[in-house]
């Protein structure tokens, strides 16, 4: 057979059950199974503010997904190019659960050692801060012109909440799937 | 002395607009034997026609012109009113002035002109014409409904319901068609067989029709009111009055070919009926097949019969039947596909057509419900459905058939239900889910996790396993993809039937582009044809599902009723006559008549034309093809047409 017609024999056909099987511990089966209504009008990739942007079509990837493409799905990355911003999820005229079918997505490629640096990134500074996105300089600044206290009643003011945060990433095993080293406080193998 | 009265109609902006109404008026009334001319926003309105009443009456008015649209649109209402203002309806003339020239104009003064000349004319003519009444015609009370499937039956039923005798003709040995083939019907899933058999039963019981199967109708003659239809009933080999139907004459024939009924997919025996609840529960010898009647040998069934019924010499009926409207409802062949070679219909085993399937997932099927494939028997877990074959399609036929992509989903959904585990991919080029409740069962198929396929199956092949292997361009990744199945089934669309020329020839109605019969008009004439008492039910006419097919054998069965439930009707009489004095009997006329309107007759032992005012429709071809005038077309004579000419050209009018 010429290298590029793809067998559909050949496809993963499991693919589709193993999202079924991860996704059901965040999400009723229903909402997950709602990926199989698709009619690929593509309003959720009109609609995406990453695809005005970015190469990312989240219509291609539910197809890839239906068909069994699960290497280019979990190992690519369009994946990490939705921001979740839901608007799709919004529109889906089918009732697609567009963003949720997303994160499962995202479960299945991380469990299998793949996640975008960026991610990898905002995931350091919520074990680092227990913030995703840490109060910088400018903002302490500014709080304290609204006669705010610079640094929010969060873990940034309380340290033992922190090492409470620290301990639940650490007892999920967050920091592990992330690749991050509790020595350095830094992100381990950085591309 | 005439007195005429002219009448101009606004049609709101549409004449007055782009024609001088008021100048048209003024000009008009100066013609001459013109006593009174009005114009009026709308004419056809009620005080708009009471207008006209009103003068006729007060000011003895005995001829009237409208100037208005065409007389397509409006012609009738106002020969109704010279009828209740008590004048003759055919001393009326229409001068189109919308159609024919504020519609297709753009200068207002050249276009009042032109309006005037159209005035003129029909001043003219309207000078010429003669009162004319209406031909009454006797009408036969009883309806001819040809086919018998889910279309005529409805028809029948619908039409003997309310009172009318009904004829009933099918071909097959059973009535039932191709319903009676289905298993499940989409998107309800409720059994063919458990809405259709009541159906029938309800036929065969009702006095009011009389049903003719295994029968076919050789010739037709006569017109609207009054046709004659000769049916041969073709001959069962046995003696359908003293059959019981205990189909013991079938347990035992030994010999079994393969069934058409159930599109090859299972044998058959050479004395058969089509289905356990077939109507009439009466067996059929199939002659081609019968080894006594072949061979001379055997005989089992007539020695097993208890009741005697075989009759191996029996010979073909004719009966004769009169009615007076005729409805085809004869359906549809599907579409072959071994034309398509790309496909393999034909070659390879495991390749078959969404017909094929449908009688495998028959319960009362040759495989009980059970779906196999035809090269080893084993069940297939991985199939693939190949929509629009032969269908939106220029090598074979361009229309969409309607019912595929339904069809394909619905057997695709039943099969899953049975096999959960089965793979099932649908190819298609547009999924078409248009009927109420369709895109929700397409919603519910999709739920069910089949997979559907946006491309065109360019070709499929065969590998060495008997599998077939299904390639197709996935349009929505844009990667050519190919799918080895078990079994692939070709979801073939509608065509017209093989014998449908036979029955155009006989009834002399007309068919479209893609072969099926041509309704009057798409839109608001959609179970009419161009022949006058003749109507079209079901697939006959195009593609229909079961619900469409039944809502058009009702509107079908509403039109006959239009028909044969007036004793009498009422013939145009705007037709051609025949100085039967002055014919030479040359029968050109005759020649060129599209409506088998004339015939020669013997007259003082020479020969002369006679038109059928029943057939004539008027069109005057014959009155151009007689050599020495002696065929007139009441009230477009050669008189009124050379006073119209002289009217135009400047003469006085």
């Amino acid at each position: 057979m010429p290298a590029n017609i793809t067998r559909i024999n050949e496809l993963n056909s499991s693919f589709f059950k193993d999202f079924i099987e991860i996704g059901k511990k965040i999400f009723s089966e229903d909402m997950l199974h709602s990926v199989e209504s698709c009619v690929q009008c593509g309003c959720c990739t009109g609609s995406c503010p990453s695809s005005r942007r970015t190469a990312f079509r989240t219509r291609k990837l539910f197809r890839e997904m239906l068909l069994g493409f699960r290497d280019s799905v979990l190992e690519g990355d369009d994946l990490w190019l939705c921001t979740t911003c839901y608007t799709c999820y919004e529109r889906c005229p089918r009732g697609v659960k567009t963003t949720d079918i997303i994160r499962v997505l995202r479960n299945m490629a991380v469990s299998q050692g793949h996640m975008a640096e960026a991610h990898r990134m905002t995931a350091s500074y919520v074990l680092r801060t227990g913030h995703g996105v840490p109060v910088s300089e400018e903002v302490q600044k500014l709080r304290e012109e609204l006669g705010l206290s610079s640094l929010p009643p969060t873990t940034h003011s309380y340290p033992e909440a922190l090492r409470a945060v620290q301990e639940i990433l650490k007892l999920t095993g967050f920091d592990r799937i992330v690749g991050f080293d509790w020595k350095t406080m830094e992100l381990r193998g950085r591309k | 002395m005439t007195n005429i009265g002219i009448y101009i109609c606004h049609c709101g902006t549409n004449i007055a607009g782009m024609i001088d109404v008021e100048e048209l008026a003024r000009k008009a009334a100066k013609l001459k034997d013109v006593s009174v001319v009005k114009d009026y926003r709308y004419l056809c309105s009620d005080p708009g026609q009471d207008l006209i009443k009103e003068d006729i009456r007060s000011m003895d008015l005995d001829r009237v012109v409208v100037a208005a649209c065409s007389p397509r649109m409006h012609e009738s209402t106002y020969r109704k009113v010279l009828s209740e203002a008590g004048i003759n309806p055919f001393l009326l003339e229409i001068a189109n002035i919308r159609e024919q020239a504020s519609w297709v104009h753009s200068e207002k003064e050249k276009t009042t002109e032109k309006a005037f000349d159209l005035v003129r004319i029909a001043v003219a003519k309207v000078k010429k014409d003669e009162s004319l009444e209406s031909l009454p015609a006797d009408v036969i009370q009883r309806v001819l409904v040809i086919g018998a499937g889910i279309a005529g039956i409805q028809t029948s039923l619908d039409i003997a319901n309310i009172g009318y005798e009904v004829v009933l003709v099918e071909k097959e040995q059973s009535i039932g068609g191709r319903m009676s083939q289905l298993g499940k019907t989409f998107p309800t899933l409720d059994c063919s067989a458990c809405i259709l058999t009541p159906r029938m039963v309800e036929v065969s019981t009702n006095p009011k029709i009389r049903l003719h199967t295994y029968s076919e109708v050789e010739e037709i003659s006569g017109f609207i009111g009054n046709f004659h239809a000769k049916i041969r009933k073709k001959s069962r080999g046995l003696n359908p009055d003293l059959c019981t139907g205990c189909g013991e004459c079938t347990a035992r024939c030994p010999t079994k070919v393969p069934g058409e009924y159930d599109e090859g997919m299972g044998k058959r025996k050479a004395i058969y009926t089509l289905f356990p609840q077939a109507v009439p529960n009466v067996p059929v010898i199939d002659r081609a097949n019968c080894v006594y009647i072949t061979k001379g040998k055997c005989g089992i069934c007539k020695k097993v019969c208890p009741a005697g019924a075989i009759d191996y010499e029996l010979g073909d009926e004719i009966v004769e039947e009169e009615v007076g409207a005729v409805v085809v409802a004869s359906g549809f062949d599907p579409f072959d596909p071994t034309s398509k070679e790309e496909l393999g219909y034909g070659r390879y085993k495991n390749v078959i057509t969404g017909l094929q399937l449908e009688r495998l997932l028959h319960t009362a099927g040759p495989t009980k419900g059970e779906v196999i494939r035809p090269s080893d028997g084993a069940v297939p877990k991985r199939i693939a459905f190949v929509q629009c074959v032969g269908s939106r399609d220029e090598h074979a036929n361009k229309y969409c058939s309607r019912v595929c992509c339904m069809h394909a989903i619905k057997n695709a959904l039943l099969i899953k239900e049975h096999h959960p585990d089965a793979e099932i991919f649908i190819y298609y080029i547009d999924i078409r889910a248009f009927g109420k409740g369709y895109e929700e069962f397409y919603k519910r198929t999709q739920e069910h996790g089949i997979k559907f396929m946006r491309g065109r199956v360019a070709e499929i092949f065969e590998e060495n396993n008997g599998n077939v292997v299904v390639r197709a361009d996935d349009t929505l990744l844009g990667m050519v993809m190919e799918n080895e199945v078990d079994m692939a089934v070709l979801s073939v669309g509608m065509v017209p039937r093989s014998d449908s020329a036979k029955i155009q020839k006989l009834l002399g109605i007309a068919t479209g582009s893609d072969g099926f019969f041509m309704e009057a008009h798409a839109k608001l004439r959609p179970v009419e044809t161009l022949v006058d008492g003749v109507f079209l039910a079901g697939t006959a006419q195009g593609p229909k599902d079961i619900p469409d097919t039944v809502a058009q054998a009702k509107g079908a069965a509403s039109s006959a009723l239009g028909v044969i439930s007036h004793k009498v009707l009422e013939l145009s009489p705007l037709i051609s006559e025949v100085d039967e004095r002055l014919c030479r009997g040359c029968g050109d006329c005759k020649d060129i008549c599209e409506y088998g309107a004339i015939e020669l007759i013997t007259l003082d032992s020479r020969n002369a034309a006679r038109i059928n005012p029943a057939l004539c429709k008027g069109c005057g071809a014959c009155t151009v093809a007689c050599c020495n005038g002696s065929i007139k077309l009441r009230n477009f004579t050669d008189t009124a047409t050379f006073a119209m000419l002289e009217a135009v050209l400047g003469g006085e009018a």
